[in-house]
C-alpha cells in the first residue's frame, strides 16, 4: 500500500545541498509493520514526512494505494492525511486548547469518521479513563504520548506513521506504550512504520531497515 | 409646493360643495383628512343660507358675502385674434369662508376667508392655466390693504395683480358695465396672460326665481347673476407673442352657503353667445333630482335681456360622446334641445384637451353649437363639467 | 460536525484556555467601534438636523429687505403682492418655555409659500383647515416636545403653557421638521409673538425676480451659509479624532490578533498534519475574524450610540454658540450609519489581521522548530519600520511643505493628512529607537548582569510590547497637541474676553427706544461712557478694484472711546494703533481676522459693500481676532455704520465713573424703562456666559482624547496581562539562579516604565507638532482664527506622568501575579 521508487530528497544549506536520501525504494503491505532504523539525521523523520504527503521528494515517486503523492494537489494530500494515515509524534502536538476526550477525537471528526465504540475502547484500552475532561499539560509523558496514539488511531488509519514514538519516555513506560500501540494497530488493522533509533522498539516489529547515507539496507533482527 | 397644494386642493374643493365632496372626492388623493369639511354639508352653523326669499341690491351684491360659505366672480370669453382664429380666456375668483363671520376675530393675518384664482389661456392644442391663493381677514379690515378681496364702490375685484375691476367712472348704469380684466403667469418665454377692456351691451341678467337658481329638487341652491352681453377687445400674452384679440365675454356671479344636494356628483354647465343674439344659459347636475335623476335647469335670454327660465321639461341636455382627459372618460360632444324655442343644436368642444390640473381639478373649455339639421354654426360660449 | 466545523471549534478552543486574549481582542474592537460610531452617530444626527433645517420653508429661497433697514410688515407683503411678485412672508421669533428652554417659533403662509416645503407632511389631523384657523396648529419636531415637558403619546392636541403664560396651539408633531422650532400660521404666530402686521423677511422662490423692487434689497439663497457648510469643518475634526480612536483600537486588536496567532502556530502545524489543507485553516482563520469582528463590532455600535447619546448636549450646545445652528439633543440615525459602523469597524479589523492571515497562509508544514526565527524576522521588521516611518515622515514634510505654500485658511484635509503622517512617522518609528537605545544600553551595561539581562529581556519582549507602545504613543502626542491647543486657545480667549468686554453692565434695549435710553443716560452722572454698537448685513463686493464673488458679511459697529481704545486687540495695523483708531472714527473700517484670511484683505484695501445708498467703498485699516465668530464682519464706527447703512442700534455698554455702583443704576434703568432680565446684563454675566460656551465647545474634544488615552492605556495592559504566563516562566529560571523575587518585580516595573517613559518622551515633541498643526494651520482652516502656540510645562509633565502611570498600572497587575506565585511553581509552568 505505501511504495518508494527510487526517492531521492536533498536539502540546500549554507554548505550546500545535503543529500538525505539517494535513492530510496520501500514497499510495505497492508497491515504490515516495519521499523526505519537509523542514527539521527540519517533521514528517518524526511522519509516519514515524504510518507505522509508533508513533503515531496525531489526524484522518485512515492505511492500510496497505488497513486503518486507527487501527482496529487495540497489540498488532496490533505485529504490523503485525514483519512487514511495516522502520525505519531515525538513531541506528541497534542492541542492544548482540547480536553483528553476531544483530541482522541479530533482526527477522527476532522476524516468524518467518528465511531463512539471505538473511541470509548481506545479510551479505556489507553489508560485514560477518568481524565477525559483533563487538558494535556496535565498528563503524565506516557499518558501524552498514549492520548497522541490514539488519536492517530481513532479513524482508524490505512497506515500509521511513527517518529520515535517513546523518545521522550523512560523505558518501562517506553515498553508499555509500545506494546499498546502494536496491539491497537492489530486491532485497527492498520499498518505500521515506525522510524527509530532503537532495537528494542523495532524488535516486535514484522521487518526491519536501516537508512544511512541516505539508502536502506535490512537491518539485522 | 406639491403637497401644499394637495392639502389647498382638499381645503379650497369646498368651492364645489359640499355634497359634491363628500360623494365626488373618490378621486382627492388618499388618506387626505376629511374631517374639516364633513361637517359642513349638514351644518351652516354660523352661515346664511341663501333663499328664494333673498332679495338683491346692487351695486352691493357686485362685493362679497361673507355671511355664505362660496362665492365666485367667473369670466369667461371667446375672442378671435387679427386673423380670426378662436382663443378662449378664463379668469375666475373664488372665495370661501373658512370661519362664519360670527366667529372672534383672530387678527390681520387671520385666515376666516380663503381666496383662489384661476386664471387659462388656451388656442388649439394650447392650454395654459395658473392658479394663486390668498387669505382674507375678516369684515373691519381696509380692503385695499389686503392680498386678495373684492370691492363694490368701485367694483375690484383681485387676487395679487389679478385683477378684475371697473374703468368707468361711477354712476353709468351698473357697476359691471364696463370692466377690464387683466392676470399674467409664467416667466419669460413661458409666460401667458391677457388684458382685455369689457362693455356691456346689455343689463344683468338674474337665474332662477329673481336670482335665487335652485340646484336640487329639494330646494338647495345659489343666488345667480351673469352679464352674458360683454364685447370685449384687448391683447393676449401667448408663447411670447402679444395678439390683438376682440370677441364675446360672460360674467358669472354665484354665491351660495350650500349649492349642491348630498346626492349630486358634479355638474355640466353651458353658457352660449348665439348669433341671433339669444344668450343660453344652461346646466345639469348629475343626482339630486326627481327620483335621484339629474336636475336640468337653464334661462333663455334675449338679446335685450329678457329671461325666461328653463326646467328639464323645456330644456333636454344629451352627451353624444366622450373622450378621454386626463385619464377621466369625459363627454365633449352634446345635443342641447329647446323645443319650445325650436333649437336643436349639436354642441362640441373646440378641443378637448381643456383640463384645469389646479388644486380642483375641473374641465373648462370654448364650445361651438352647430344647428343639427343642416350643420350651420348657430354660436359658441363655454362648457364646464365637474365631477368627473 | 464537518471537518471544517470540528477544526473552526479546535482553532476557537483557543480561547476557551486563554479568555484574556479573547477579551482583549473584542475589547480593542468594541473601543474602536464605540468611539468611531458614537462620533459618526453625532455628526449624522447633526446632518439630518441641518438637513432639515434647510428643507425648512425659505432655506432656498431669495429674500427681500427693505432697502433702508426699516421693519418690514404686512403692507409690504400686501404691496408686493399686488404688484406680482411672488413672496410670502416668514414671522419668526422666540418664545420660552416654563422650563425656560428657547425656541424658535416660525410663522408661515402656507398659501403663498413657494416650494416643497418640510412643513407639508399631512398627516396631522385637521390637515391645512386646522392649520389656518383658530385655534391653529403648532407642528414641531418630536425632539423638541421635551422642551415642553410633553411625552410623545401625550402631545398631539396637547396645548402646553409658555413662559409667559400663553398657550401653543394644539401640538402636532412632525418629524420632518428642524429640533428646537415650532412651526404654526402666521397669524397665530403674530398672536402669540404680539408682533401684529410686523414682519421677519419676505422669501420669493429662487430667481424668480431678477432685480429688487424699488425701496427693496434682493438677498439670494446662495448668499447665505448653509449650517451645513458652516459646521464641515468641526464635524471633520471629530471624524478626525474618531478616527485616531479607531486606528488606537484596532492596534490593540493587531497586537491581540498577533499573539493569539503566534500561542497557535504550533496547533496549526498539527492540524495541517492531520490533514486539514491550508487554504482551509487560512479561511477558518478569516471567520474567525469575521465572527470576532460582528460580535465586537456590534458591540461597539450599541455602546457608541449610548456614548453619542451622552456626548450630544454637548455638541449641540457647541453648534448653537458657535455657529448657531441647532441640533437636536435625541440621536437620528439613518440605516446606512448602523451598516456604514458595522464596515467600517469589520473592515478595520481585516485590515489589523491581514497580516495574521498572511502569516497563516506561509506557514510551512514542516519546520517545528524555529523558536529563534523571529529575532531575524523582528530585525526585518524593524528596519521595515524605520523605512516605512521615514517615508512617512517625507510625506509629513511634503504635505507641510504644500501648505506653506498654500494662502492660509486652505487645505483642512491636508492639514489632518499631515498631523496623520507626523503621528504615524512617530509611531514607525518607536520600536526601532527603542531596540536601538535598548542594544545600546545593553552594551554599557555588562559588567552589571541583572540589568544587562534586564535590557535583553525588555528587547525579546519589544515584538510584542511594539504595538501597544506605538498605541500609547500616538493617544500620548494627541493628547499633548489637542491638550495644548484648548489650552492655549483659552488663555487667548479669555484675555481676548478681558480686552473687549470693557463695559460694567451692557443694555440691548428695544430698538424703537435706543436713543431714548441713551439720552437718559448721558445725562446720568455716574456714566462715564456710552458705548453703543450697531449691527447689519450686507454684501462685499469687490476688494480693491477686483469684483469678488458677492459675500455676506456682518456689519459691526463700536464706540472707538477711550474705554475701548487702548485694550481692543489688533493684529495688523496701516499705520499704527492709534492712527487706525482716528481713522475708525473718521470713516475707516477694520475686519476680522476670519474675513482677512478667508479673503486675502489686508489694511490699505479698499472694500466695497452693498448698502442702501448704492455702494459705499471703505478703507481697511485694521485686522482684529474676532474668535468664537463664524463670519466674516467688517467693523466701523457706530455713527458711520448707522448713517451709512442705516443700521439699527445694537446694544449699549455703560462705562461707569470712578466709584460708581452698577446695581442702583442697572435697577434704575429697569424700573424707568421696565426693562427685562435679558435686556440688561452685567460685565460678569457676559463673561461667564461667553467662557461658558468656550468650555463646551472643547468639551467634546477633551472627552474624546481622554477616552483615547485611556484606550491606549488599556492596550498596554491587555498586552502586558496576555502574555503574563510567558513572562513568569522567563522570570523563573533567575529565580533558580538566586534573584530575589522582590528585585524581579521591581525590575519587570523599571523595565515597562522606562520604554513608557521613553514613549513618553517621544511624544513631547510629536505633541508640540500636532499643536503646532492644530493651531497654525487646522484652526484657522477650521474656524477661520490663528492662535499663538503656546506650550504648557505642566501639560508636558502630565502626559510623561500619564504614560508612565498607565505602563506601571499596567504591569502591577502582571507583578502583583508574580508575587503571588510560588517559585516552584514557576520552574513547573511548562510550555503550552
Amino acid at each position: 500500500m505505501l511504495e518508494f521508487r527510487r526517492v531521492h530528497k536533498a536539502y540546500a544549506t549554507p554548505q550546500g545541498p545535503l543529500r538525505v536520501l539517494a535513492g530510496v525504494d520501500l514497499r510495505l503491505a497492508a497491515g504490515e509493520s516495519l521499523a526505519l532504523m537509523g542514527e539521527s539525521g540519517s533521514g528517518k523523520s524526511t522519509l516519514l514526512h515524504l510518507a505522509a504527503g508533508l513533503d515531496l521528494p525531489d526524484r522518485g515517486e512515492v505511492r500510496l494505494d497505488g497513486r503518486a503523492i507527487s501527482s496529487l494537489a495540497e489540498p488532496q494530500r490533505a485529504r490523503l492525511r485525514r483519512e487514511r494515515l495516522g502520525l505519531v509524534f515525538q513531541q506528541f502536538h497534542l492541542v492544548p486548547s482540547l480536553d483528553v476526550l476531544d483530541n482522541l477525537r479530533l482526527q477522527a471528526r476532522l476524516a468524518g469518521r467518528e465511531s463512539p465504540g471505538w473511541t470509548a475502547r481506545l479510551v479505556a484500552r489507553l489508560g485514560l479513563a477518568g481524565r477525559e475532561r483533563h487538558y494535556p499539560e496535565q498528563l503524565s509523558g506516557g499518558q501524552q504520548q498514549r492520548l497522541a496514539i490514539g488519536r492517530a488511531l481513532a479513524p482508524r488509519p490505512a497506515l500509521l506513521l511513527a517518529d520515535e514514538p517513546t523518545g521522550n519516555l523512560d523505558e518501562t513506560t517506553a515498553g508499555e506504550v509500545l506494546a499498546l500501540l502494536l496491539e491497537l494497530v492489530r486491532e485497527a488493522g492498520s499498518a505500521l512504520l515506525v522510524a527509530t533509533h532503537s532495537p528494542r522498539v523495532a524488535a516486535p516489529l514484522d521487518r526491519r531497515l536501516r537508512l544511512s547515507h541516505g539508502r536502506l539496507g535490512e537491518a539485522p533482527p | 409646493m406639491r403637497r401644499w397644494r394637495r392639502l389647498t386642493a382638499v381645503l379650497v374643493a369646498g368651492w364645489l360643495a359640499t355634497g359634491l365632496l363628500l360623494v365626488g372626492c373618490e378621486r382627492e388623493p388618499a388618506g387626505e383628512p376629511r374631517a374639516g369639511f364633513a361637517g359642513l354639508g349638514a351644518d351652516a352653523g354660523g352661515f346664511t343660507p341663501v333663499t328664494p326669499e333673498t332679495s338683491l341690491r346692487f351695486p352691493e351684491d357686485h362685493g362679497p358675502h361673507p355671511g355664505s360659505r362660496l362665492e365666485w366672480w367667473y369670466l369667461t370669453a371667446n375672442l378671435r385674434d387679427a386673423e380670426g382664429a378662436p382663443l378662449g380666456i378664463q379668469w375666475t375668483l373664488f372665495r370661501r369662508a373658512l370661519r362664519p363671520p360670527t366667529a372672534p376675530a383672530a387678527g390681520t393675518w387671520a385666515a376666516d376667508q380663503l381666496w383662489m384664482a384661476h386664471m387659462a389661456v388656451s388656442r388649439g392644442a394650447d392650454h395654459r392655466v395658473a392658479e394663486r391663493f390668498a387669505r382674507g381677514a375678516g369684515p373691519g379690515d381696509a380692503a385695499e390693504a389686503r392680498q386678495a378681496g373684492v370691492t363694490t364702490a368701485p367694483f375690484r375685484a383681485w387676487l395679487d395683480d389679478w385683477r378684475l375691476e371697473s374703468r368707468g367712472e361711477a354712476g353709468t348704469g351698473d357697476a359691471l358695465d364696463r370692466l377690464v380684466v387683466s392676470a399674467e403667469a409664467g416667466r419669460g418665454e413661458a409666460a401667458f396672460g391677457y388684458r382685455l377692456t369689457l362693455d356691456a351691451e346689455g343689463p344683468l341678467v338674474r337665474h332662477g326665481e329673481g336670482g335665487f337658481s335652485q340646484k336640487s329638487a329639494d330646494g338647495q341652491g345659489s343666488m345667480y347673476v351673469s352679464q352674458p352681453f360683454y364685447r370685449v377687445a384687448g391683447e393676449v400674452i401667448l408663447d411670447g407673442e402679444r395678439l390683438p384679440v376682440s370677441g364675446r365675454a360672460w360674467l358669472d356671479r354665484e354665491w351660495s352657503s350650500q349649492l349642491l344636494g348630498p346626492g349630486q356628483t358634479g355638474w355640466d354647465w353651458f353658457s352660449l353667445h348665439l348669433a341671433d343674439g339669444h344668450k343660453l344659459m344652461a346646466f345639469r347636475l348629475r343626482g339630486g333630482g326627481e327620483a335621484g335623476g339629474d336636475y336640468l335647469s337653464g334661462t333663455w335670454i334675449t338679446a335685450d335681456g329678457e329671461t325666461q327660465a328653463l326646467d328639464g321639461e323645456a330644456l333636454s341636455l344629451t352627451p353624444l360622446a366622450t373622450r378621454s382627459v386626463a385619464g377621466r372618460e369625459l363627454p365633449v360632444r352634446w345635443r342641447l334641445t329647446l323645443p319650445a324655442q325650436g333649437l336643436d343644436l349639436e354642441v362640441s368642444a373646440r378641443h378637448p384637451d381643456r383640463w384645469m390640473a389646479t388644486s380642483v381639478p375641473y374641465w373648462e373649455g370654448a364650445v361651438t353649437a352647430r344647428d343639427r339639421h343642416d350643420g350651420a354654426v348657430r354660436g359658441e360660449g363655454y362648457l364646464e363639467m365637474t365631477g368627473y | 460536525m464537518s471537518p471544517l466545523g470540528v477544526a473552526l471549534a479546535t482553532l476557537l478552543s483557543h480561547y476557551r484556555r486563554h479568555p484574556g486574549q479573547l477579551a482583549m481582542l473584542l475589547l480593542g474592537l468594541w473601543v474602536a467601534g464605540a468611539l468611531w460610531s458614537g462620533v459618526q452617530a453625532i455628526n449624522a444626527s447633526a446632518r439630518d438636523s441641518y438637513a432639515r433645517a434647510e428643507a425648512l420653508f425659505d432655506a432656498d429661497f431669495d429674500r427681500l429687505i427693505p432697502g433702508d433697514g426699516r421693519p418690514l410688515d404686512r403692507r409690504d407683503f400686501v404691496t408686493l403682492r399686488r404688484a406680482g411678485l411672488p413672496v410670502s412672508p416668514i414671522l419668526e421669533g422666540e418664545v420660552e418655555t416654563t422650563s425656560g428652554e428657547r425656541l424658535t417659533l416660525i410663522g408661515i403662509d402656507p398659501l403663498t409659500l413657494p416650494g416643497d416645503s418640510a412643513l407639508a407632511s399631512p398627516g396631522a389631523e385637521g390637515g391645512l383647515a386646522a392649520f389656518l384657523v383658530p385655534p391653529w396648529r403648532t407642528r414641531l419636531a418630536p425632539e423638541t416636545l421635551a422642551a415642553l415637558g410633553l411625552a410623545r403619546r401625550a402631545a398631539p392636541g396637547a396645548t402646553p403653557a409658555l413662559a409667559g403664560g400663553q398657550r401653543l396651539p394644539p401640538l402636532a408633531p412632525t418629524p420632518a421638521l428642524p429640533p428646537a422650532t415650532l412651526v404654526m400660521d402666521i397669524a397665530a404666530a403674530a398672536e402669540l409673538l404680539e408682533r401684529g402686521e410686523g414682519l421677519s423677511r419676505l422669501v420669493v422662490p429662487a430667481d424668480a425676480l431678477t432685480t429688487a423692487p424699488p425701496g427693496y434689497r434682493l438677498v439670494r439663497a446662495e448668499q447665505r451659509l448653509a449650517p451645513g457648510e458652516l459646521t464641515a469643518s468641526f464635524h471633520l475634526s471629530l471624524t478626525a479624532m474618531a478616527l485616531l480612536a479607531l486606528i488606537v483600537g484596532l492596534f490593540i486588536v493587531q497586537a491581540a490578533l498577533g499573539l493569539a496567532l503566534e500561542q497557535r502556530l504550533g496547533l496549526l502545524r498539527t492540524l495541517r498534519a492531520l490533514g486539514v489543507p491550508g487554504r482551509s485553516l487560512v479561511g477558518l482563520l478569516a471567520g474567525e475574524l469575521v465572527l470576532l469582528g460582528l460580535a465586537g463590532a456590534l458591540a461597539g455600535i450599541v455602546s457608541g450610540v449610548g456614548l453619542a447619546g451622552a456626548l450630544l448636549p454637548d455638541v449641540a450646545a457647541t453648534l448653537s454658540s458657535l455657529y448657531g445652528a441647532e441640533v437636536g439633543n435625541s440621536l437620528r440615525l439613518p440605516w446606512h450609519y448602523w451598516l456604514g459602523g458595522l464596515g467600517v469597524v469589520l473592515g478595520g479589523l481585516l485590515l489589523a489581521g491581514s497580516g495574521v492571515l498572511w502569516r497563516a497562509a506561509r506557514l510551512p508544514v514542516l519546520g517545528l522548530g524555529q523558536a529563534q526565527a523571529w529575532r531575524t524576522g523582528f530585525q526585518r521588521q524593524l528596519r521595515w519600520q524605520t523605512l516605512a516611518g521615514a517615508a512617512s515622515a517625507l510625506t509629513a514634510l511634503g504635505l507641510w511643505a504644500w501648505l506653506a505654500a498654500r494662502p492660509p485658511g486652505e487645505g483642512l484635509v491636508v492639514a489632518f493628512g499631515l498631523v496623520g503622517a507626523l503621528l504615524l512617522a512617530g509611531a514607525l518609528w518607536l520600536p526601532p529607537l527603542l531596540a536601538a537605545a535598548l542594544a545600546g544600553l545593553g552594551r554599557r551595561m555588562r559588567h552589571r548582569p541583572l540589568v544587562q539581562w534586564a535590557l535583553a529581556d525588555l528587547q525579546l519582549q519589544l515584538p510584542r510590547l511594539a504595538l501597544a507602545m506605538m498605541a500609547l504613543l500616538i493617544a500620548l502626542s494627541a493628547n499633548l497637541g489637542v491638550g495644548s491647543m484648548v489650552g492655549g486657545f483659552r488663555l487667548t480667549f479669555l484675555d481676548w474676553l478681558d480686552q473687549r468686554l470693557v463695559a460694567d453692565l451692557y443694555l440691548r434695549p428695544p430698538p424703537a427706544r435706543f436713543d431714548e435710553i441713551d439720552a437718559w443716560l448721558a445725562e446720568r452722572p455716574e456714566v462715564a461712557e456710552r458705548l453703543a454698537t450697531a449691527g447689519g448685513e450686507t454684501s462685499l463686493l469687490a476688494i480693491g478694484d477686483a469684483e469678488t464673488p458677492r459675500q455676506p458679511v456682518a456689519l459691526f459697529g463700536i464706540t472707538p472711546g477711550d474705554a475701548v481704545r487702548p485694550g481692543w486687540p489688533l493684529q495688523a495695523t496701516l499705520a499704527g494703533r492709534e492712527a487706525a483708531w482716528r481713522e475708525l472714527a473718521g470713516g475707516a473700517a477694520f475686519v476680522n481676522e476670519q474675513l482677512a484670511i478667508a479673503r486675502g484683505i489686508a489694511p490699505g484695501d479698499r472694500l466695497s459693500l452693498a448698502a442702501p445708498g448704492g455702494v459705499e467703498r471703505l478703507r481697511v485699516v485694521a485686522v482684529y481676532p474676532d474668535y468664537g465668530n463664524p463670519r466674516g464682519e467688517v467693523l466701523l464706527a457706530t455713527p458711520q455704520l448707522r448713517r451709512r447703512f442705516q443700521a439699527p442700534p445694537g446694544s449699549l455698554g455703560i462705562v461707569l465713573a470712578d466709584g460708581a455702583a452698577a446695581t442702583p443704576l442697572a435697577s434704575a434703568l429697569r424700573t424707568r424703562f421696565a426693562l427685562d432680565a435679558a435686556a440688561l446684563r452685567d460685565q460678569r454675566q457676559v463673561k461667564r456666559l461667553a467662557t461658558g460656551i468656550f468650555e463646551r465647545t472643547f468639551a467634546i474634544t477633551r472627552a474624546l482624547n481622554a477616552l483615547t488615552l485611556g484606550v491606549a492605556a488599556l492596550a498596554l495592559l491587555a498586552t502586558l496581562l496576555a502574555q503574563a504566563r510567558e513572562r513568569r516562566r522567563r522570570l523563573a529560571p533567575l529565580w533558580a539562579l538566586g534573584v530575589p523575587r522582590g528585585r524581579l518585580v521591581r525590575v519587570q516595573l523599571a523595565q515597562l516604565g522606562a520604554a513608557a517613559l521613553a514613549t513618553g518622551l517621544l511624544a513631547l515633541p510629536l505633541g508640540l507638532a500636532v499643536s503646532a498643526c492644530l493651531v497654525d494651520t487646522i484652526n484657522v482652516a477650521a474656524f477661520g482664527w490663528r492662535l499663538p502656540l503656546h506650550v504648557f510645562p505642566g501639560e508636558m509633565l502630565l502626559t510623561l506622568a500619564t504614560a508612565l502611570g498607565a505602563a506601571l498600572l499596567a504591569a502591577a497587575l502582571p507583578s502583583l501575579a508574580l508575587w503571588r506565585t510560588p517559585p516552584r511553581a514557576l520552574l513547573a509552568e511548562e510550555a503550552p
